[in-house]
């Protein structure tokens, strides 16, 4: 191998080393030595090195998804897109942290602790995909898969003023993720720049027979057909999202960018849906979330793996490794999904609540026959304060500004997020959603954005 | 008896697949614990389900053999319960849309033919088997994800001996399809009886599940004993209480395993991860046009297509690879009464006495075939086929083969015979004497010396009526 790359590869070993003293944000260190000893062909990522967060599993290696029941979990196979990105020639260097089985989005909820924002140590870095999303942000590697089920990429690359991907249900294989919620739950990433996402979807899209949901649909050669001229593209202002910031910066930054796609040809247009259905995101979000994720973790019990307690009888090794092994947050959303699930209350939660996602769907999918992409600030504000005050989950800013992205996991649409701007020195995103499997328009669109804001390779100097 | 006895039966059946009904690993009966599984068996974080297509396969051929509805949107449901034997905490199954909805088979008892009724057929993953030691639990994953059907019966049926029939009906046909092993002492095939007793007219009684019958004279013992059980407590004017109970072989009588404390939620919900399949009409169609015989079609052809008695149709539906052997003999030979005798007769006998299974004995039809019409050409006697010839074709070899060197050649031809038998009676003047005086016995003497000079070659009918013939000739002069 090249000195050059197995140097820059160590480099980037010892710097995530050094940086998670002061972000938090790796659960494992991964010793590259025996990834570049294997190292045989030239690929797309041929010695990249690479991040991936700690809810993909990797043989042999500890995979804990930030949960103390998983503390000594040792996969014993690698997920689907660990293989391709090895046969790719990427480098993993890191398992990143994360909230708990991906549940939250702040990233404090992790077993390891909260993971702190490269460019305000003061500040979250975002969740669930945290710890990702910091270790790109601050320079370490160019790549970091995270997992994205509410907006668990796309918002904490809005906080952590990096480039943030989720791509279209099915696209990406989901089998050796360890789940939260599986009609939700996308693979996504993290990259400082456009390029540098359409490559990483070329390596890790695809069809793969361990994931039913995944999709036959070729895979584009979305680097080369990269083409930032958005001449006649319709681009739509979800104006409710516009509607419900109060902070101008975040408006003032987001109107700019506006006119600056305009004057590369785009046509502007003002999307509005339904106030209630957009109010109804979240807690449509979180009863399919809940009930769902309350199943896909009931293998969590200390029998055939993770961390076991004691007990007299098998039920009571499952109860005590069960009540050790979860944070309350957890529990709490165990709880409510267990609610949701049972017979008498299905029909008016559970059920309705599918019911709610497919009216947003439809409205979504019907808004789209006049639009090519959606488009609103990924969040009304920067990173808040890990000491943050207490959010008003019914304030209808918080409802509808925070929580949009939700219509890229409801619909399976592709979605990313790109620095938008700056204020205080933090960053904060812009985020674009277009149609099923319509990648190359949304990296053509997100290019476009990137050439109009400027904001392109971002490093966060870590203080 | 004054009551209605009111029984539904739900017998699980593992499907004979290669592999398991979401993952790649192999089912195999009595492999080594824990060799049989992967991650997915084993419900590791990550892994997800892929529908076995053989599975599905097998599904339909079942739900055709017994006249269901197949619904060709299949969908998946997770069943949610917490159990050291279920790795995912749920169990994959069919609860809103099962396969195969509203079929039916027809039961001989007592000489009536009754139609049972069947709900569904669903197909669903098997869980692991538990070994409860004193003070530990041992769990054998090779089991989990096996792929099952379950079928369940309306409750059509009065009695243990409609039940046994019932399931004796089931399982025969189950295993002539091809669809499963159906062996109750392995639990291929597991049943669960639902009997509850009503005094006449009055609405349903209380239910009662007897669980994992494990063989269909069981079925039967424990419906017979649960009805004379229920009876009893009625009888003195008590309550049933809703429960469910096993069968001890033991003393031949149900138990307690626990009382219903209301039904169990398991917080049924659609499988996430298996999006709908609609399956092919073209691919439902080929299943159910190339489904192999059914017993009772093979029944009916028998009856027609053979000269055979009732018993041996019945010998031969009941032992689906011994019929199977039937037809292929019968590709050789136009004795079918014979060819049913000496498989249900000596072949079955050997084999048993070999400890052979007819599957892999080395017997080729179409020398058992030959071996009749050889008998039935009188080249070689039925006591030369019996005692010498049969047990060679069982071992694979040509009975020609054999008849020509062990010097087995039955000798038809009158004037050779009739030397012998003049020989003899030379020999045996006294026995001449003893004809004439009215002693029949002579005659079975004589014929012994004859075959004893013939080395057991004289064909015995000719003889026979040769023998006679020269007897009368001899006392006239």
């Amino acid at each position: 191998m090249n000195l050059e790359i197995e140097k820059n590869i160590y480099d980037a070993y010892e710097n995530a080393k050094k940086l998670n003293e002061k972000l938090n944000n790796i659960v494992t260190l991964v010793d590259p030595k025996s990834q570049i000893d294997e190292l045989k062909d030239d690929g797309l990522l041929y010695g990249m090195p690479i991040a991936l967060k700690d809810n993909v599993n990797t043989k042999g290696i500890k995979t804990t998804a930030s949960s103390k029941i998983l503390d000594n979990y040792i996969p014993i196979y690698d997920a689907t897109i660990v293989k391709k990105l090895k046969a790719a020639g990427a480098i993993t260097i890191a398992k990143t942290s994360m909230d708990e089985l991906a549940m939250g989005g702040t990233n404090l909820t992790a077993f390891t602790g909260p993971v702190y924002n490269p460019y305000d140590l003061n500040r979250i870095s975002g969740g669930s995909s945290g710890g990702s999303a910091a270790i790109v942000a601050s320079g370490v590697v160019r790549l970091a898969i995270g997992s994205d089920t509410g907006d668990s990429v796309r918002k904490p690359a809005s906080f952590c003023g990096v480039v943030g991907v989720k791509p279209t249900y099915g696209r990406i294989s989901r089998y050796g993720i360890i789940p939260y919620a599986s009609s939700l739950d996308h693979v996504g990433y993290f990259t400082r720049n456009v390029f540098d996402a359409s490559l990483a979807l070329e390596v890790l899209a695809g069809r793969d027979d361990n994931d039913m949901t995944s999709s036959y649909k070729e895979v584009e050669s979305y680097s080369k057909l990269l083409n930032s001229n958005i001449e006649g593209k319709v681009i739509g202002i979800i104006s409710n999202v516009i509607e419900a910031i109060s902070n101008k910066n975040t408006l003032d930054l987001f109107e700019s960018l506006i006119k600056k796609l305009e004057e590369k040809g785009a046509i502007i247009k003002n999307i509005k849906f339904d106030d209630d259905l957009m109010k109804a995101i979240l807690p449509t979000y979180y009863m399919i979330a809940n009930c769902e994720a309350t199943a896909n973790h009931s293998n969590l019990d200390g029998i055939r793996f993770g961390v076991r307690e004691s007990g007299n009888t098998t039920e009571e090794i499952m109860i005590n490794s069960r009540t050790s092994g979860f944070g309350s947050l957890i529990k709490k959303r165990f709880v409510i999904g267990g609610y949701g699930l049972l017979q008498e209350n299905q029909e008016k939660l559970f059920r309705k609540a599918q019911k709610v996602r497919r009216l947003i769907v439809e409205a979504v999918k019907k808004s789209f026959d006049d639009i090519d992409c959606l488009i609103a600030p990924a969040s009304g504000n920067i990173a808040p304060l890990v000491s943050g005050s207490d959010i008003d989950e019914l304030d209808s800013e918080y409802l509808v500004a925070e929580n949009h992205m939700v219509i890229g996991n409801f619909t399976g649409y592709p979605s990313m997020t790109l620095p938008l701007g700056f204020e205080e020195n933090c960053p904060i995103g812009v985020n674009i959603t277009c149609k099923a499997f319509d990648e190359v328009n949304m990296f053509n669109i997100g290019l476009a954005i990137e050439e109009s804001t400027g904001l392109k390779d971002l490093v966060a100097k870590v203080k | 008896m004054n009551y209605d006895v009111v029984i539904g039966i739900e017998i699980h059946c593992e499907l004979k697949t290669k592999t398991k009904m979401f993952s790649g690993s192999e089912c195999k009966f009595g492999a080594q614990s824990n060799t049989c599984v992967n991650e997915i068996d084993l419900g590791h974080p990550g892994t997800l389900p892929c529908v076995n297509k053989e599975a599905i396969k097998k599904a339909i051929q079942a739900c055709a053999a017994f006249n269901l509805k197949i619904d060709p949107l299949l969908k998946f449901d997770r069943k949610n319960y917490y159990y050291s034997d279920l790795p995912k905490g749920f169990q994959i199954t069919q609860q809103f849309f099962p396969i195969g909805k509203d079929g039916y088979v027809m039961i001989d008892c007592d000489g009536e033919r009754k139609k049972i009724r069947i709900n569904r057929i669903h197909v669903e993953e098997d869980t692991a088997k538990q070994f409860h030691l004193d003070d530990e639990t041992l769990i054998d994953f090779n089991r989990a994800g096996t792929p099952l059907i379950e079928i369940v019966s309306e409750p059509d049926m009065k009695n243990g001996k409609e039940a046994a029939a019932y399931v004796e009906v089931l399982r025969q046909t189950l295993l002539y399809i091809g669809v499963s092993d159906v062996k109750m002492e392995e639990g291929s095939m597991r049943c669960d009886v639902n009997i509850s007793l009503n005094r006449k007219g009055e609405g349903f009684g209380v239910k009662n599940e007897i669980k994992n019958l494990n063989s269909i004279a069981n079925v039967q013992k424990a419906i017979d004993y649960e009805i004379e059980r229920q009876s009893k407590i009625l009888d003195e004017g008590g309550i049933i209480e809703q429960a469910t109970r096993r069968f001890d072989e033991s003393s031949k009588t149900t138990v307690l395993m626990r009382k219903k404390e209301g039904s169990v939620d398991y917080k049924f919900f659609s499988e996430p991860n298996i999006f709908p399949i609609r399956l092919d009409d073209e691919w439902i169609k080929s299943i159910i046009d190339n489904l192999e015989e059914l017993p009772d079609e093979k029944r009916e052809r028998f009856k027609n297509q053979y000269d055979l008695t009732d018993y041996d149709i019945k010998v031969l539906i009941n032992n689906k690879s011994l019929a199977c052997v039937f037809e292929e003999v019968m590709k050789f030979t136009k004795n079918s009464k014979a060819c049913a005798n000496w498989l249900i007769t000596d072949v079955l006998a050997w084999l048993s006495k070999n400890n052979v299974s007819l599957e892999n004995s080395s017997m080729k039809p179409e020398h058992l075939a030959l071996m009749i019409n050889m008998i039935d050409d009188k080249i070689i006697s039925t006591t030369q086929a019996k005692d010498v010839v049969l047990k060679e074709v069982m071992e694979g070899r040509n009975p020609e083969d054999v008849a020509s060197e062990k010097g087995l050649k039955q000798v038809s031809d009158e004037s050779s015979i009739l030397k012998l038998i003049n020989e003899v009676l030379d020999e045996q003047p006294q026995s001449i004497i003893d004809y004439s005086n009215g002693k029949d016995r002579a005659v079975g003497f004589l014929m012994g010396q004859l075959m004893k000079k013939s080395k057991g070659q004289a064909n015995p009918g000719v003889a026979n009526k040769l023998l006679v013939e020269a007897l009368k000739s001899r006392i006239i002069k």
